[in-house]
């Protein structure tokens, strides 16, 4: 997962420009709330999937597809296929029987609750996962910072997100660098646990070391270039809405009122019709 | 020669809050147009003299102070940092640690400080087109500046600084971890400035260069002002030097002993190669 | 202020921006805290660190920005919006530690103070992390098989939804948030004075 994390912020892939890449990162970033949000709104594992079938549609004219799919792999489907028996089982609020299973001579009930429950969790997570990927692998890191600009956050706050995501693969090539001269110097992976413990602080000191003293450095090559002057900083990058960005705007607007409908006729579950769950005790 | 005075140093004396008396009744003046070289060995001073000209030293450490420091008019216990960093721009001799970290090109870091000054971006536009194009960075505009080499790191803090337009250049040890191709293309860039007429206040190890680049020497000793005086008269001071632990040019200190071997008397030491190519070929010819 | 000799004291103003510096500095080390994880194979997460060693050098705002940052990222570039609210559980472990700090249970010379933190990290700290997993993550397994299986087996037996989230939260948590928080204890006493601008209660 961190590798995946790691390649992400790297983006190793090339920039393409397709619509998606064209598209204000204002307009994908509330496409991204506003997704994660409906996801959470309704309970409904059919429903959960047409959004994500929508944003691996999505991901398909980004030309992201691979990406999108492998973190969906790596996260959702072994979450599913853990959840999804053991929930069907030992849920709860199990109370409809779906059928039942013999293992070893003991007939195994399957729950249809717990399968539910199992089921449109991940996809939940999934939809959020997908779609916070599709903003990120499609936005510029130049106009990501111009979203933060015209977000209008504190200068402090949009300097330590981007320092952040520059620092991070710099760090992972020093810390894989570490890795390299220790394996020299006999550090072995193939140990017990208390050992492991151990190459992981041999390997995090010098490189929380070396990055302590950067940040000092830093400190001062940034106050003697103005960073505290107590003024507007100037944003270099410019952002503006073209037509694809106002289609979408239509798009979601017309999706909500949609939603807003299906939610106040049928429920929070209208498809499947799920029972909402009290799980305070 | 020169006639405006751009730093003044007023009895000045800084202890940080952890270590006292770093410098200690420091007085000089330096020039518009001069270049000033600070020489002395580790723990002389010199980073905290470098720091005082921008006002990190007081401001950013704290501590205690003495006296004045005036840069281009503007006292630097009055004026914060941000205030004195359109007067003075300051190189600091780790390449990398210095990048803003958050520029995502070249372009971009070269005009980081001027769009933390507020400066409008078609100024900010032009002015990084100069720096880019004088500092030898032309082609490497959309590179990210952690993909550039160290010498090439360090033309691009340069060419921040420059960008911004200061009255003072400090460079403190530039080229102090940098590789041979790395000294060459920072000592390269600084050479064109000074050809230039800009002011520079420059600490380095590199006692070779700073023969070629200054024109007065301020040679620096647990705080203390050993000697302030041209750059000819400071670096023949060879037993001085040695005492500090500081190696003359080699063609000085061999015309040193040279002079005590053959009891030869020479009218003044060579700090250059060329000054020595031309008295040894005059010694080769009398004898 | 009066010119002259006199010695004047000067306040130092370069904490506020060394704690700038620092904030996404301790985001990236949590972040590389998982990469060196996955290198060492050692059993924990090692996102979380960072925050604990943040806060022990820099103090609770610093620490406490810093791993929230560390979600934040981690929300936008790969686990979605959900994963911001994990950055709630950063602000947590940074006030844990920072209240530790205050009382004296900080000082690895002294390892029997250490145990009230280690308990609060190991058993108080779960409950909070129980509440994100049920409310935001449903409170269903974890995808790794230990902790499913732990899960399974204490859903199973006590039919308790609550508990075996909390349990489950236990075997990922103790583990990690102890040997973040001594490891943290570790680095901050190899490193130069200089660099902690928080005085430490011993």
């Amino acid at each position: 997962m961190s590798s995946i994390g790691t390649s992400l912020l790297r983006r190793s892939i090339i920039v393409k420009e397709t619509l998606i890449h064209k598209a204000d990162p204002r307009t994908k970033f509330l496409f991204f709330l506003w997704i994660s949000i409906w996801a959470y709104i309704f309970y409904d594992y059919v429903l959960t999937t047409i959004f994500l079938i929508g944003i691996i549609i999505l991901a398909i004219i980004g030309k992201i597809l691979k990406r999108i799919l492998l973190s969906v792999a790596v996260i959702v489907l072994p979450w599913m296929a853990l959840g999804v028996p053991i929930l069907s089982v030992l849920f709860p609020w199990n109370s409809t029987l779906m059928y039942k299973i013999e293992i070893f001579g003991w007939q195994i009930p399957f729950y249809y609750e717990g399968f539910a429950w199992g089921l449109t969790w991940p996809l939940r997570i999934g939809v959020c996962i997908t779609s916070a990927l599709l903003f990120y692998l499609t936005t510029n890191p130049a106009n990501l910072i111009a979203l933060l600009f015209k977000l209008k956050l504190p200068f402090r706050f949009i300097y330590a997100f981007a320092a952040a995501t520059q620092l991070i693969p710099l760090l992972v090539d020093e810390a894989g660098t570490i890795y390299q001269a220790q394996l020299s110097r006999g550090l072995r992976t193939d140990v017990g646990i208390i050992k492991r413990i151990w190459n992981f602080l041999i390997l995090i000191v010098p490189l929380t070391l070396s990055s302590l003293t950067k940040v000092q450095i830093r400190a001062i090559a940034l106050e003697s270039r103005g960073f505290s002057a107590p003024v507007i900083k100037t944003c270099p990058y410019d952002i503006r809405f073209k037509n694809i960005d106002y289609v979408f705007f239509i798009g979601i607007a017309i999706a909500t009122l949609i939603m807003v409908y299906v939610y106040t006729v049928y429920g929070f579950s209208p498809i499947v019709h799920l029972k909402q769950y009290f799980i305070s005790g | 020669m020169f006639k405006q005075e751009v730093i003044s140093f007023q009895n000045f004396s800084y202890s940080y809050p952890t270590k006292r008396n770093v410098l200690i009744d420091i007085n000089l003046k330096v020039y518009k147009g001069e270049v000033l070289g600070i020489i002395g060995p580790n723990g002389a001073g010199k980073s905290t003299f470098c720091k005082s000209l921008n006002g990190l030293v007081p401001h950013f450490y704290g501590g205690s102070i003495k006296g004045n420091v005036i840069v281009a008019g503007m006292n630097t216990l009055e004026h914060t940092v941000a205030e004195l960093s359109t007067k003075v721009g300051i190189v600091f001799q780790e390449p990398e640690n210095q990048l803003s970290g958050l520029a995502l090109t070249v372009e971009e870091e070269v005009g980081f400080g001027l769009s933390m000054l507020g400066f409008k971006k078609e100024l900010i536009r032009e002015r990084v087109k100069e720096a880019i194009e004088k500092f030898g960075l032309k082609g490497l505009e959309k590179r990210s500046p952690f993909e550039l080499s160290g010498g090439q790191q360090q033309r691009l803090a340069i060419a921040t600084i420059f960008a911004m337009k200061p009255e003072v250049m400090v460079l403190d040890e530039p080229a102090a971890l940098l590789d041979p191709i790395g000294k060459y293309e920072v000592f390269s860039t600084i050479k064109e400035l000074i050809a230039e007429g800009s002011t520079i206040v420059i600490a380095e190890h590199e006692i070779e260069e700073i023969a070629y680049l200054t024109d007065r020497i301020l040679f620096l000793k647990e705080g203390k002002i050993i000697s302030l005086d041209n750059t000819r008269n400071v670096l023949s001071e060879i037993s001085k030097l040695k005492e500090a632990g500081i190696d003359p040019p080699s063609v000085t200190e061999l015309t040193y002993v040279l002079e005590k071997e053959l009891g030869n008397k020479f009218d003044q030491y060579p700090i250059k190669l060329s000054e020595a190519v031309k008295l040894y070929s005059e010694v080769l010819k009398i004898k | 202020m009066e010119k002259g000799e006199e010695e004047k004291e000067v306040i130092p103003t370069g904490a506020k921006i060394l704690a700038i510096v620092m904030i996404p500095t301790i985001a990236a080390l949590n972040y590389v805290g998982g990469v060196i994880v996955e290198l060492t194979k050692a059993p924990i997460w090692g996102d979380t660190w960072a925050t604990i060693l943040g806060t022990l050098i820099s103090g609770f705002w610093v620490g406490a920005i810093g791993g929230f940052l560390y979600n934040i990222i981690m929300a936008l570039t790969l686990w979605g919006l959900p994963a911001w609210v994990w950055g709630t559980a950063n602000i947590v472990i940074a006030f844990i530690t920072w209240g530790c700090m205050k009382l004296g249970w900080t000082d690895l010379k002294k390892p029997i103070k250490l145990i009230i933190p280690c308990i609060i990290f190991g058993f108080i700290y779960p409950i909070y992390t129980t509440a994100i997993s049920i409310f935001i993550f449903g409170g269903g397994p974890l995808y790794k098989p230990l902790p499913a299986a732990v899960y399974a087996a204490v859903l199973a037996s006590t039919e308790n939804f609550w508990l075996a989230n909390y349990v489950q939260n236990l075997v990922t948590e103790i583990p990690d948030k102890i040997i973040s928080f001594i490891i943290s204890l570790i680095i901050v006493s190899r490193i130069p004075k200089k660099f902690i601008l928080v005085r430490q209660r011993s």
